[in-house]
């Protein structure tokens, strides 16, 4: 059996609003799950019910086999990190780490150790004394990463540790995050709304939305093979193709189709460009005019009217010979495995 | 989540039901009913249609809404002025300006009428040096002189207020404006005035209530010039024909009148509400020649003449007496003289405030956290609940609880309890808010961290919450003590010769002409607030907007 398990989860609010409607999963020891989805699609308060800020409204949670919705949160052992750091700025930063310690009747000098070990796992080894409110959103985390680590939790929750941060600090702390979280094997759930933060943190990742489940998959699962049009539009980004002769044409001719097929669809970076008059090499065609060119240093987004609708190409590498005005003819080039098709209720047929 | 304090909470909010009733309810409903009812007790509108027939009673309603608005205007011209400059320029000696501003703020009320007496009433010092020189103007009584003290009493609250929302105003906002063309006047009217607008109707309302409340300025300098206040406490006090009837229902008319004041000034500000930001923060501009010295002048002497009372009666207190009467040189006759006669009335002071500001801030704290963390109907409504006694001037208060408590199942007139529970509810409120506010600024997720640690939900409350409003709590307490020991009129219609207090002696001084004692009362009481104000200030940092 999984290590925690959640089955069914539900939470209602109010009269009849559900911010979770049947949720089930399942996190295995060691393992870095991350729930992405979002704002407003129940992450928090799935993780609070299982912090046990909030009580579910039916359903189960068990952590290595044992009923958890009847353990008071201060008894669970689950340590957090919250998305305002919540770290105490009436303590130092030593006493906001040792303080998890206390109520586990640690001794003192073992207190010592592990405080000062955590704190050099997190990089704030210097700054033991000093009160937390003059630093910085980063190191505050930091702070809040230890105090939540040192006490070798069942379970680590962490609801978007990182949102606060500005950007090249995000990258630089998940990637700390993920080597911490390894070292210390303790399973650890995180959340996020950030899906490029999710695929390069994750061993797996659940996509909610609306308070359930799309997809979980490994971070090559869910932007590979996408299970619904959701997990396909929120993971990376996907071209609509409009329905019509055109699309007909290019399904025939890379021998595509899917019976009940309500939508097609490509992702960018799956497409090429060719001059007007290309014969395509296996992929179909279609042609159409630049309508807008895109540089963005690693790559380059060319936007293209075709009879088939309105395709964004995306070109990495661009160099100056890559640059194409507004107006110019061109080919989109679709290779046989790009296009993805989705039902009428938005699931992956297939795939 | 299971709630472990359920039990405790419904307690404590029942309680503070029973609380409001006893000390609120229970009074103001005895004002009302008491203003319903004539001396053989049937029910009439009698005493309403006298206060609307009676020339004396209207001209005192008048004169009412002439002292409050005037002491309004006065303070907002005032207080603008200095803020406007203070914020905006620099001013050598920033920081003793505001503790000028302070000290006008804290001074003893209605030793500022006497101070001006002193100066400029018939035998004033300033007035006789002036004749001598041979300029004569005329003395300070009548509505011209308690607009005077009431603009120099209350520019405080509206230069605090408005110097703080001067300073926040987002620099960016006025360079876009400059952007666009418009000259710095229309800048200052366009940009700058909207956005202190709440702070001006906030600390406007403020000096318009206490200016229609205040008892002690009009009684001394009125020299005939009545104000409901003065009305009322007449009504009560007289010796023959005391007419409490009368009395109650100048009291009602009183708590519409300020009531319908806080109702405009809430109507007025409700769609100015501006969040600073402190990204851009407006530099102080370097005068130059005479602007400068404009600038400087007007600042000190507004500071200067607002101090002016505190001053004068430091100084006088320190004057050799014969008697009341004032030789030349310095003692401390009048010092030595509280010592042996007046021990008593300073005892009574400390004890009273000591025991009201205990309960206030353990009461307080307790509805405080209530307000703040079970937020449902019931604790709206209690949070309306308090913004009653906000609105209730001494005086009401006074009468109030004289009409609830001198017959009946609780009997309290004469007794300390009186006295003390009368400053306890006036003072309740602003401790119910500042915890609530201080409570709601703590973000849940410092507790949820503690709890999700190892701690129950209780010992995390305890161990970072409490740690984190405690000293706001103590601060806020040391503020409570100096409204309570500077309380007057609501003393003066409660006290019997054993529970006197200080400004209620004081005020008996000044009306015997007895200066010398009056003042080193006032500097005793001064320098006791001084001391609240400063170990307020240890705790919470130089922040005079509590004060307010
Ligand atoms: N205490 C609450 N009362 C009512 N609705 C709530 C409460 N907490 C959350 N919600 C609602 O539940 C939904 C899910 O919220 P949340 O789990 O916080 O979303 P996420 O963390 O994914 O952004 C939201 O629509 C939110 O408005
Ligand atoms: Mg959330």
């Amino acid at each position: 059996m999984s290590y925690l398990v959640v089955t069914d989860a539900a939470k209602q609010f109010g009269p009849s609003f559900m911010a979770l409607n049947g949720v089930s999963l399942s996190v295995e020891r060691g393992e870095f799950f991350t729930l992405l989805g979002p704002s407003g699609c129940g992450k928090t308060t799935l993780l609070r019910a299982i912090a046990g800020f909030n009580d579910l409204t039916s359903g189960e949670i068990t952590l290595d086999g044992s009923n958890l919705r009847v353990v008071p949160p201060h008894q669970r052992d689950i340590g957090m990190v919250f998305q305002d750091y919540a770290v105490f700025p009436h303590l130092s930063v030593f006493d906001n780490v040792a303080f998890g310690l206390k109520p586990r009747k640690v001794p003192a000098a073992q207190i010592k150790t592990r405080v000062t070990q955590a704190l050099e796992a997190v990089r704030l080894g210097a700054m033991a004394e000093r009160l937390p409110a003059a630093m910085s959103g980063g190191q505050q985390q930091r702070i809040g990463l230890a105090r939540a680590m040192v006490i070798n939790p069942r379970l680590l929750l962490m609801d978007e540790p990182l949102s606060n941060l500005d950007a090249k600090l995000r990258i630089e702390l998940r990637e700390e995050i993920r080597d911490i979280q390894k070292q210390v094997d303790i399973a650890t759930i995180y959340v996020t709304h950030d899906q490029e933060e999710a695929l390069a943190i994750s061993d797996r990742i659940c996509v909610m939305n609306s308070g359930k489940i799309e997809q979980i998959g490994t971070p090559q699962e869910i932007y590979g093979n996408p299970q619904t049009r959701f997990v396909a539009e929120f993971v990376g980004t996907l071209n609509i193709f409009q329905p019509g002769a055109a699309l007909d044409a290019m399904l025939g001719k890379l021998g595509l189709a899917h019976a009940g097929a309500a939508t097609w669809a490509v992702r960018p970076e799956h497409l090429d460009l060719a001059g007007p008059d290309s014969d395509g090499n296996g992929s179909a065609t279609l042609p159409g005019t630049v309508s807008k060119y895109t540089y963005l240093g690693r790559e380059a987004h060319v936007q293209v009217e075709t009879p088939a609708g309105r395709l964004v190409v995306q070109l990495p590498n661009p160099g100056m010979a890559a640059t194409r005005e507004a107006g110019e003819a061109v080919s989109v080039l679709v290779p046989r495995t790009a296009p993805m098709s989705f039902s009428a209720n938005g699931a992956r047929m297939g795939g | 989540m299971a709630m472990p304090r359920f039990n405790f909470w419904t307690v404590v909010m029942i309680l503070t039901w029973v609380l409001l009733f006893v000390l609120l309810f229970i009074p103001v409903g005895s004002v009302l009913i008491s203003s319903l009812y004539d001396q053989s007790g049937n029910f009439t509108f009698a005493n309403y249609l006298k206060f609307l027939g009676e020339p004396r009673f209207r001209q005192a309603f008048l004169n009412t809404l002439v002292v409050g608005f005037g002491g309004l205007f006065g303070a907002l011209l005032l207080g603008s002025i200095m803020a406007f400059c203070v914020s905006r320029f620099a001013i050598r000696g920033g920081r003793f300006v505001s503790l000028l501003a302070i000290l006008a703020l804290v001074s003893p009320p209605f030793i500022g009428a006497y101070s001006w007496i002193v100066l400029f009433g018939a035998g004033g010092v300033v007035r006789g040096f002036l004749r001598d020189l041979g300029i004569s103007m005329p003395p300070i009584y009548g509505v011209g002189g308690i607009l005077i003290v009431f603009s120099l009493k209350f520019y405080p609250y509206v230069y605090l207020m408005v110097s703080g929302a001067l300073s926040n105003v987002n620099r960016s906002l006025e360079e876009a404006a400059e952007g666009l063309g418009l000259t710095p006047l229309q800048r200052t009217f366009r940009i700058s005035f909207p956005m202190v607008f709440p702070a001006l109707t906030a600390s406007g309302l403020l000096a318009l209530i206490h200016a229609i409340a205040d008892f002690g300025t009009p009684r001394l300098l009125g020299r005939g010039y009545n104000v409901l206040a003065t009305e009322a406490f007449t009504l009560y006090s007289a010796e023959v024909g005391s007419n409490m009837s009368m009395a109650t229902t100048i009291s009602v008319v009183l708590i519409v009148v300020s009531m319908v004041f806080v109702l405009l000034q809430r109507y007025m500000s409700r769609r100015n509400v501006y969040h600073g930001n402190m990204i851009n923060k407006p530099a102080r501009i370097q005068l130059k020649g005479w602007r400068n010295v404009l600038a400087h002048f007007a600042v000190y002497f507004i500071g200067l003449c607002g101090a002016l009372p505190v001053i004068i009666s430091v100084i006088y207190s320190f004057r050799k007496t014969s008697g009341p009467v004032f030789q030349q040189g310095f003692a401390l006759q009048s010092y030595e003289r509280i010592l042996f006669n007046l021990g008593d009335v300073v005892r009574n002071s400390l004890t009273f405030s000591f025991v009201a500001v205990a309960l206030i801030v353990m009461i307080g704290t307790v509805v405080g956290v209530l307000v703040a963390r079970r937020t449902n109907l019931n604790t709206a409504l209690l949070d309306g609940a308090f913004m009653v006694p906000y609105v209730m001037p001494g005086i009401v208060i006074g009468i109030a609880f004289i009409a609830a408590f001198n017959t009946g199942p609780i009997v309290l007139t004469g007794t300390a309890a009186i006295i003390i529970l009368s400053i306890f509810i006036r003072r309740l409120p602003y401790t119910v808010r500042t915890t609530a506010s201080s409570l709601r600024q703590i973000s849940p997720s410092m507790e949820e961290a503690a709890i999700s640690l190892g701690y129950s939900p209780f010992q995390a409350f305890l161990r970072i919450t409490v740690p984190l409003i405690v000293p706001g709590i103590i601060a806020g307490g040391m503020l409570s003590f100096v409204t309570a020991i500077n309380e007057l009129s609501s003393s003066l219609v409660l006290y019997v010769g054993s529970t006197m207090t200080m400004p209620v002696r004081i005020y008996l001084l000044i009306l015997d002409g007895d200066f010398g004692v009056a003042a080193a009362l006032s500097t005793i009481l001064l320098l006791l607030s001084g001391c609240a104000v400063y170990i307020a200030f240890r705790f919470m940092g130089r922040n005079e907007q509590a004060l307010l």
